[in-house]
């Protein structure tokens, strides 16, 4: 259990009513992972969503077999693994610990199951996590811009994005 | 008001059973729209939902340098504008009819007090744009690593 105040930390919960935190609050448990620790690996299923009270965490994904790129780093403040309360989803990135960590967790098939069990808990914590993804993807648009920005012929080349798809 | 059935050819809504989508269905409009209407810029705070029946919508972005990209073509049935679904939320890309459009539109603090009033409603069709969005992120970042991969400094350094 942990208590609401220290849900109120996690900027996902900063608005959301008592009477679901206090439900989320019962299912939490408090950790702390050592650096190094990878709490999510790619392509594989995502058991536990994280909320990060202190500490920063890699968010990780392969450019090639031998360069590594760092997309984000989370702060203390911010939630993921998304994937963990969305049935059939694999995670996207890998997640490994930078510095020991301090981090709320909360089983990801027990939240789904709560889900089923009060809609008003599923709805006000799929607007929040939209609201998130919604940031994150503002970042990661800007990302693409900057990248695009900075290489002069491919700026030139490309005027569709689209095409910078798989 | 749209019709049902209308209502049953946008993918955002076709798993609603049908009490749910008569619910929707009394706060829809449809409207015809020109080829090239600005239907929103980007920043600017949107208020509605948009579900294309017919016709081509392209959401684009401008670069520091002025280029228009064009991150998305929006094909019938598909749904844009969902940052209207967040409170307070603008959006990241500008809309724009790519050929004669047909499309519902619903008022985001109309939807919002529906699914206030219910809540299994709300949580399926924010369920559903998590899905949506966890989608949509994978391929931004598919872009972003494509783009960084053929960067020059990138292939310099695999070439080490």
């Amino acid at each position: 259990m942990v208590k609401i105040e220290d849900l109120r930390r996690i900027s996902m919960f900063k608005n959301s009513p008592d009477h679901l935190l206090e439900i989320i609050s019962k299912e939490a448990k408090l950790s702390i992972f050592n650096t190094d620790t990878q709490l999510i690996t790619i392509h594989e299923k995502v058991d536990t969503f994280y909320m990060l009270i202190m500490g920063q965490v890699a968010v990780i994904r392969e450019l090639t077999p031998e360069i590594d790129v760092i997309l984000d780093y989370v702060q203390s403040g911010a939630s993921f693994g998304i994937s963990s309360i969305v049935i059939g989803a694999t995670a996207t990135y890998t997640a490994i610990c930078q510095e020991p960590c301090e981090v709320i967790t909360l089983s990801g098939d027990r939240m789904i199951e709560l889900f089923e069990e009060n809609h008003e808990l599923a709805y006000y914590m799929m607007l929040d996590v939209s609201r998130q993804y919604k940031r994150y993807m503002d970042i990661r648009a800007n990302m693409i811009l900057k990248t695009l920005g900075e290489k002069r012929e491919i700026k030139e080349k490309i005027h569709n994005i689209e095409s910078l798809s798989y | 008001m749209v019709e049902k059935e209308v209502l049953k050819k946008i993918f955002f809504l076709q798993d609603l059973p049908d009490p749910m989508l008569e619910k929707i269905a009394a706060i829809t409009e449809i409207e015809t729209f020109e080829k090239d209407t600005i239907l929103f810029q980007r920043d600017q705070k949107l208020n509605l939902l948009y579900m294309l029946v017919s016709g081509k919508v392209l959401l684009k972005i401008n670069t520091a340098s002025g280029k228009s990209l064009t991150l998305d073509k929006v094909t019938a049935g598909r749904t844009f504008g969902i940052a209207s679904l967040m409170k307070e939320s603008s959006s990241s890309f500008s809309a724009t009819c790519g050929e004669t459009c047909s499309i519902i539109s619903i008022s985001g603090e109309e939807i919002h007090k529906l699914f206030s009033e219910d809540f299994k409603m709300g949580h399926k069709l924010m369920l559903q744009v998590v899905k949506l969005f966890k989608s949509r992120m994978e391929r931004h970042t598919s872009q972003f690593l494509h783009s960084l991969s053929t960067h020059p400094e990138i292939k310099q350094l695999q070439e080490t």
